[in-house]
């Protein structure tokens, strides 16, 4: 009897100390290390949301006429509705869908885009070294108390792999994972070693390298990400939330000139499985994949989803059109 | 499993209820099936390492006991050093030897000394160094006649693997544990009050003031070279207090876990940076180890009661290899050399010197050596150690930015001022003497660092390389 009174006490003690750690601490260390958590509260009142990782954002360093984003873009189409958007470098679904979550039932926002990199399906993104700060961050995502939520993170209750790991992790995936082409592109590592650009120190060999790392891989219902996306339609259909998946542009061209067919072609597949993934699941996908020329694309000495004005501009259109189906 | 881990955290109260509600006769069998399973969490391969102590050191033990003759008993006993001290060579200490002493006469090429060292790396079993000497330990007792085998070899298991002591100790005698392991035991409040504090107390240290002074150390240390002679200096300082803070958070915690089963493990500190001379720093530093050392080593080579020159040689003997317990590397060896020689020094023309006032510049002269011999443990060289002592006397570095934190510093001021509150004591009988409101106040300030104020990043126990 005791001890049972002492464990109904502690749990007092527990409710207390969670509501006087959420009213005096915990936004410094949200702020800190999931910003984003903040940013729901301040626009769940709007109309369309988009979410998306660094692609939104126009380059640094590069002038242009128009430096905005493309979810301003977009939302130049739609002068009536409240466009806000989320934006973290590097994330990708596996953060989305604890932030489509995050808003609540009573939200006002009724329309997410959300943002696909088809980089971010392969093992190189899966298991970058970035994923540990993301991890630490969908621990605040949860729908827990916030003093268990900051306790979890104290105790690393997250995928905190280590660099050494993770590398070891990709380095397993690009030397097993079957490619759907005979040796010696049967898989990444084997495909890299043939490259024909010359040795290592040759810029051109180093991007034909990053091209096939970054996109030599068959999408399936179990990659990670998949079931990511397909967790966010689950929300999506249970809150009545509509949802656009924006498949972003990649370096189609620089892609075909550097490494050949085979790798386009495989880029091509896997953006078709997913259309039909979600488009027979009701959702709308806008392919981007390939409406881009090699000079919309600013980073030239990796693969990226990052644009100039036209490019955004291009994609926003695209983006756009779908949307007008949801608010005509 | 990491005891700041939420598996431990849930694995733990499982244990103490299913020990509690077993019948007496089975409750070792479940601590033994429990320590296994805690052992094998981090790598199933390890319980393969740790069996196989075991079995050598059991049947060793036997034929030690069973033994008429006194050469057949030295036989047993080497066998079981053999075993055990080989065990820890190969995995501890052979990387090391194949790059400091085979590769500079170039007995092996780059590419061996690299295959080897990552082999040997990835597979060196975390707390080896703790149960071996506790296996050993045994073994010794045994061959002395200090204690009498067990004939169980699943009970011996147990001695050897027991969770809450295994990975970092307090390394136990036998005849200390073994007999608490197997005496019935009705449950008590009193337990989980005594277990639970500690561990509360011991998670407080660790994980508020280690976890959050460790990334200023790593930066200190790591950026060494642009670091202001300020900033080193307080770098040395902070580790010291961060490796106290961690191990002792851990030994807390241990002791609290085996406490939380009706188990009294041995006290590993008792306010060691309050010590005046190096001799009574280690009397209260990591005591299981230096004890054992002391029983086990110092004392088969002679103890005290032999010539000064002998003494000397038994006494660096006893510094070097603690140096050497702690890792492979020479910066382990000048720390174990760097206690021995200050030891000896203050023996010889020190201790004589008992005078009250003398007290505060012994207390500084002890700290300054602790701390100047933290560099060397800390550092991954000799060249690195002997870099960041230059640059902490002269540097001429701007500094580097540091985030300090005002929680942090108030964590490491609240640890050193209790840590100073319970010598010769401990949290557990100073909150028996506190009001029930007063209690439950400083549990929920626990509860509430703990959970709000944790360091953030991932930080194993600093022991666990050893």
């Amino acid at each position: 009897m005791l001890v049972i009174k002492k464990i109904a006490l502690l749990g007092l003690v527990l409710i207390a100390l969670n509501f006087i750690y959420k009213q005096f601490a915990f936004t410094a260390f949200v702020e800190q290390y999931a910003d984003q958590y903040l940013q729901v509260d301040k626009i769940k009142d709007c109309d369309v949301i988009y979410v998306s990782a660094s692609s939104n954002f126009p380059p640094e360093n590069i002038p242009e006429n128009d430096p905005r984003k493309i979810s301003q873009f977009v939302s130049d189409h739609f002068p009536s509705l409240r466009f806000e958007a989320i934006n973290k470098p590097a994330s990708h679904a596996g953060v989305y869908r604890h932030l489509l979550a995050l808003f609540p039932e009573e939200s006002e926002a009724k329309t997410f885009v959300i943002a696909i990199n088809l980089r971010s399906f392969g093992p190189s993104w899966i298991n970058s070294e970035l994923e540990t700060a993301l991890n630490q961050s969908n621990v605040f995502y949860n729908q827990r108390p916030v003093l268990l939520n900051r306790f979890l993170l104290s105790l690393n209750s997250y995928d905190n792999a280590s660099a050494e790991e993770r590398s070891a992790t990709i380095q397993h995936h690009w030397s097993v994972d079957e490619l759907p082409f005979p040796a010696p592109k049967n898989t990444v590592n084997n495909w890299c070693a043939v490259e024909k650009w010359g040795d290592w120190r040759n810029p051109k060999r180093q991007l034909a390298d990053q091209f096939i790392k970054q996109f030599g891989f068959v999408i399936d219902a179990e990659n990670p990400r998949v079931k990511d996306f397909d967790a966010m339609c689950e929300v999506g259909r249970a809150r009545n939330i509509s949802i656009v998946f924006n498949l972003l542009a990649e370096n189609i061209e620089t892609a075909d000139s550097l490494v050949g067919r085979d790798l386009t072609h495989l880029m091509r597949q896997n953006t078709a499985w997913l259309v039909d993934r979600y488009t027979s699941k009701g959702f709308r996908l806008v392919d981007n994949l390939d409406v881009l020329r090699e000079r919309n694309f600013t980073d030239k000495d990796f693969p990226t989803e990052h644009y100039d004005e036209e490019g955004r501009k291009i994609i926003a259109k695209n983006v756009a059109e779908a949307l007008k189906e949801l608010h005509p | 499993m990491l005891f700041n881990s939420l598996p431990f955290l849930l694995f733990l109260p499982t244990v103490v209820a299913m020990y509690f509600i077993l019948p007496h006769r089975w409750r070792w069998m479940l601590l033994l099936a429990a320590s296994y399973f805690f052992y094998g969490y981090w790598k199933i391969e390890y319980l393969g390492l740790i069996l196989f102590s075991t079995i050598v050191d059991f049947f060793t033990a036997q034929f030690i006991a069973s033994s008429e003759t006194q050469l057949k008993k030295k036989i047993g006993l080497s066998m079981s050093l053999f075993t055990n001290l080989g065990l820890l060579a190969l995995f501890k200490y052979s990387g090391w030897f194949m790059a400091d002493v085979l590769h500079p006469i170039s007995a092996v090429n780059d590419a061996q000394l690299n295959d080897f060292q990552s082999f040997w790396t990835f597979a060196l079993p975390v707390g080896i160094s703790f149960y071996t000497f506790q296996t050993l330990g045994y073994t010794i007792d045994v061959y002395y006649g200090r204690a009498i085998p067990e004939k169980n070899p699943f009970k011996f298991a147990l001695f050897v693997s027991f969770f809450p002591q295994l990975v970092a100790g307090p390394i136990e005698r036998f005849s200390h544990l073994h007999h608490q392991l197997f005496t019935e035991k009705k449950f008590d409040y009193s337990f989980l009050q005594h277990g639970g504090r500690l561990i509360l107390y011991g998670l407080f240290i660790k994980m508020c003031v280690a976890d959050n002074i460790s990334p200023i150390v790593d930066q200190v240390f790591e950026q060494q070279n642009d670091a202001s002679s300020a900033q080193l200096i307080i770098g040395a300082l902070l580790f010291g207090i961060q490796i106290y803070s961690d191990f002792h958070g851990y030994s807390l915690i241990a002791i609290g876990t085996a406490r939380l089963l009706g188990i009294a493990l041995m006290d590993n500190f008792n306010a060691p940076y309050t010590a005046t001379s190096i001799r009574e720093f280690w009397s209260k530093w990591h005591i299981s180890l230096s004890t054992w050392f002391r029983d086990y080593l110092f004392i088969p080579l002679g103890g005290s009661r032999v010539s000064n020159t002998k003494l000397a040689v038994n006494i660096l003997i006893v510094f070097i290899v603690s140096g050497l317990w702690h890792g492979a590397n020479w910066t382990f060896v000048a720390w174990g050399a760097i206690h021995g020689f200050s030891y000896l020094i203050e023996r010889w023309f020190i201790s004589k010197y008992t005078a009250a006032w003398l007290k505060f510049p012994q207390w500084m002269a002890t700290m300054f050596i602790v701390f100047l011999a933290w560099i060397l443990f800390r550092s991954a060289s000799m060249e690195s150690a002997a870099y960041y002592i230059s640059n902490a006397v002269s540097s001429e570095s701007a500094g580097i930015s540091i985030e300090w934190s005002a929680i942090s510093i108030s964590f490491i001021g609240l640890f050193l001022l209790s840590d100073l509150h319970f010598k010769n004591s401990s949290i557990h009988i100073w909150l028996n003497k506190q009001s029930a409101i007063a209690r439950w106040a400083v549990y929920a300030f626990f509860i509430l660092s703990i959970a709000g104020f944790a360091g953030t990043t991932n930080h194993p126990f600093i022991y666990f390389q050893f």
